[in-house]
């Protein structure tokens, strides 16, 4: 009665409320945007922000500013981008898989990656590659096993950092395949392929852009790559799936995220704006120069990835005692 | 011969017109970022990436290596002119260069530091051509353990470099290590001294610390002191440096030059380590070491040399390997990957025109940095005319906008003026801030790399006599220290020498 009126009223008025201007912005972007990329210059998530940027920027009719906040692991630049304004003008595009283990990595993190950030859509999938230096008489999977069940602690693996991607996964490895080797930390993936091809180390997993020309010149031996495919630049070299090892999809997933909360339509707008760019030729020339593959899709396809690698990769980190704090 | 061939496929490169404009246009905006006082070659070249697109990758690479070592030669301005060091590698040009600046011998001091810039940047280009290919081989040579024994050295040398107490040094080294701690643990990943703030996880940055103890607090330290002109006016002839002048500064300059294509070639050595370390040698070789401090022009030589020739020698590793030598040669790397050269060992033979040319363009870019830079020296020097009331708020200014531009955060900024109070402090108790900043920046590098050398050996510390280069090091260490340690000793053996 009077009270199902006011009810209903109350209901189509939240709907305006909600519906109206969202409909109005949706369309709109009303000053430049921002792209955060939460490392320092030169990196992929900053090599790919900067393609993007200029592409973007003619799609909305705003500039587009990419903007470098390094620092924490990344967690400085994306907790600016969860706590900007929710109306789809500062946008973080970095490698997610720093965002699936940042809430099991540091207990004081402060934002939610789940409920502070929205994803926009995937932008690149870098397989990883695993490799040895020459020294390691081992070209594959097996032999590397072998060797290393023969010749316990000689076998040292450069990551990255503590917690980052690569450190996991060979974490995780080592753990399903039985073995034992040091996990040796650098500052970075460039220091640590270094570090490698030098001897002072023994073994990496990281990015193709990193380790292919060190195993093209011979200078490491490629002994398998993640994704669903070989790699072209190495077609001898097989999948991780095909020998049999766990955490085929380990790689860099480069995606883009909003603020929490912005309305659906803005990011349904940014999402289709950036499936637009990496369908151009000339974008997915440059991705695959960096050793990856475009990845469209919808903004729930990131969501998915990410509900899903806070479980496995977080429950890596938790089982296996990798915690700064 | 093929380095003649190479270096005149260099050159052919290098000459073409447009490379020398992309040059010319790299070397003035190096200048005018290096002027400014931390606005760094970085964030610069970051922002110009996308620019270089649509240019060929020799032209767009010649540009972007020109920002870089422009930045070097503009770098020393403002360290010699007002104690602001402009870059980081200038830090120790702030010493001699704004004493002599103090002295009403800014015009010297400019000229010397380009001209040994100069001097460093050919020879450099030499070094590069002839012996890219075993230095970047040494560099390969050099793991955990080496690094450990050359951060030893390096942090004992600083101790040399203070005028002034060992005693007061040492304090202070430690203070930098103390302070160098602050920050994720590379090893264990642990926060140490963070405070749950996210700014500091990273740990502190070395520029706006500088910037703050050198050019903040000299600034105050300078408001104290009642108006007086502080500069005597200068003659023209006054700007050029005398020839006992280019005497004394020449064998500096060569040492320099030597000693900084060395270190330039080491990974992660960059922009500290090797005016630091010149410093500490001319001091050592010089017969009367008090003048140091107090406006010797070897102080400016050497380390001016030391600087422009290590921000060559990093593009070995770059070059030959596709290996960033530091964060700068990272962007580099991502400068040719967006080109779609992919970095790494086999550049050097798939497009030797690029690699020869890149190097071929840092002896025509240094060119045209001596023709820009001496003529503007009595520009620099009218700088010094200005009221101080007014140059002052500006010098600021600059500092904190560059501070904030090194990460886009204003903690840097809130970093820098904390470091200023302290470094004002420093002052009044009679304390060289130096030392602390060489601790700040190697020792992280120093703990980094002795726990990863422990890691790898098993905990096994004899590694660090058993590896030849490690232990030729650390050999030294112990000369440097039996030598500190007795100074009688010493002073006879340089008295014997000199006769």
């Amino acid at each position: 009665m009077n009270f199902r009126l006011m009810k209903a009223i109350a209901a189509v008025a939240a709907l305006a409320a909600v519906s109206v201007p969202s409909v109005v912005r949706a369309q709109e972007f009303e000053r430049p945007v921002r792209i955060v990329v939460p490392f320092a210059p030169g990196g992929t998530s900053d090599i790919l922000a900067r393609l993007i940027s200029p592409k973007l920027s003619e799609a909305i009719g705003q500039p587009v500013v990419v903007e470098n906040k390094p620092g924490a692991a990344g967690n400085i630049g994306a907790d600016s981008v969860a706590k900007a304004k929710a109306d789809g003008h500062t946008l973080l595009l970095m490698d997610i898989g720093s965002l699936a283990v940042a809430p099991s990595l540091f207990t004081d993190l402060t934002y939610d990656v789940q409920k502070d950030l929205a994803p926009v859509g995937m932008v690149m999938f870098g397989p990883y590659v695993l490799a040895v230096n020459p020294s390691v008489p081992a070209k594959t999977v097996p032999e590397l096993v072998a060797y290393a069940k023969a010749n316990p602690g000689k076998l040292a693996v450069a990551n990255s950092g503590v917690g980052a991607l690569n450190h996991i996964t060979a974490v995780a490895l080592a753990r399903d395949l039985g073995i034992e080797w040091k996990n040796v930390p650098y500052k970075g993936g460039a220091a640590a392929s270094r570090a490698v091809v030098s001897g002072e180390s023994n073994v990496i997993i990281n990015g193709s852009t990193a380790t292919l020309p060190f195993v093209n010149n011979k200078q490491l031996t490629g002994i398998a790559v993640t994704g669903e495919k070989r790699m072209q630049a190495l077609p001898e070299v097989e999948t991780f799936k095909e020998a049999k090892l766990p955490l085929n999809d380990a790689g860099t997933w480069q995606g883009l995220l909003t603020t929490g909360n912005t309305p659906p339509e803005t990011v349904a707008r940014l999402n289709s704006e950036l499936n637009k760019i990496l369908a151009m030729p000339e974008i997915q020339e440059k991705i695959a120069e960096q050793g990856g593959m475009v990845r469209p899709g919808a903004p729930d396809d990131v969501k998915a990835w990410l509900d899903t690698n806070i479980k496995n990769w977080g429950g890596i980190v938790t089982a296996s005692g990798i915690k700064p704090n | 011969m093929e380095l003649f061939d190479n270096l005149l496929l260099g050159l052919s490169t290098a000459l073409q017109f447009n490379n020398l404009l992309y040059c010319l246009i790299g070397v003035v905006i190096g200048t005018a970022i290096g002027v400014l006082p931390g606005i760094g070659p970085i964030p610069t070249i970051a922002l110009l990436l996308p620019f270089t697109f649509g240019l060929e990758p020799a032209s767009s690479l010649i540009m972007l290596a020109g920002i870089f070592y422009g930045a070097q030669y503009g770098g020393s301005t403002t360290a010699i002119l007002v104690n602001v060091p402009g870059e980081t590698s200038s830090v120790v040009t702030c010493l001699d260069g704004h004493e002599m600046a103090k002295q009403g011998r800014a015009g010297p001091a400019l000229a010397i530091a380009a001209i040994s810039s100069f001097f460093a940047g050919t020879v450099a280009t030499i070094i590069i051509a002839v012996l890219s290919l075993p230095l970047a081989d040494l560099a390969m040579r050099f793991t955990a353990v080496e690094y450990f024994s050359l951060l030893v050295l390096g942090l004992i040398a600083a101790v040399v470099l203070a005028h002034g107490s060992v005693m007061k040094s040492l304090a202070m080294v430690f203070l930098g290590l103390l302070l160098g701690v602050i920050g994720i643990d590379v090893n264990s990943g642990a926060a140490r001294m963070t405070f749950g703030v996210p700014s500091l996880a990273d740990g502190l940055d070395f520029v706006p610390v500088a910037m703050g103890m050198f050019g903040l607090a000299e600034i105050i330290a300078n408001l104290e002191r009642p108006s007086v002109q502080r500069v005597v006016s200068q003659k023209l002839h006054d700007l050029i440096p005398s020839r006992a002048d280019l005497k004394a500064a020449f064998p500096a300059m060569v040492r320099g030059t030597f000693l900084g294509s060395a270190l330039g070639v080491l990974p992660g050595g960059g922009a500290a380590l090797p005016p630091f370390s010149s410093y500490a040698l001319e001091k050592k070789l010089a017969k009367d070491p008090s003048r140091f401090g107090k406006g010797a022009i070897e102080g400016v030589a050497g380390p001016e040399a030391a600087n422009n020739a290590g921000a060559q020698t990093s593009f070995i590793p770059l070059l030959t390997l596709g290996i960033p030598a530091n964060a700068l040669m990272a962007l580099m790397i991502g400068a040719l990957m967006m080109q779609g050269i992919q970095p790494g060992p086999q550049v050097m033979t798939e497009q030797p025109e690029l690699v020869w040319g890149v190097i071929a363009s840092m002896w025509t870019g240094n060119l045209m940095l001596l023709v820009i830079n001496l003529p503007l020296v009595g520009l620099w020097v009218s700088m010094l005319k200005i009221p101080y009331r007014l140059l002052f708020p500006a010098i600021v200014l600059f500092c904190c906008i560059g501070t904030y531009g090194i990460s886009n955060s204003a903690f840097n900024v809130w970093l820098m003026l904390g470091c200023a109070v302290l470094g004002y402090f420093f002052i009044k108790v009679g304390v060289e801030p130096a030392p602390l900043l060489l601790g700040l920046v190697l020792g992280p590098q120093l703990e980094e790399n002795f726990r990863r050398a422990m890691q790898l050996s098993d905990g096994d510390p004899s590694v660090f006599l058993t590896r030849p280069i490690s232990a030729v090091l650390l050999g030294v260490v112990a000369l440097m220290l039996i030598a500190m340690l007795s100074p009688a000793v010493l002073r006879k053996r340089k008295e014997a020498l000199a006769e």
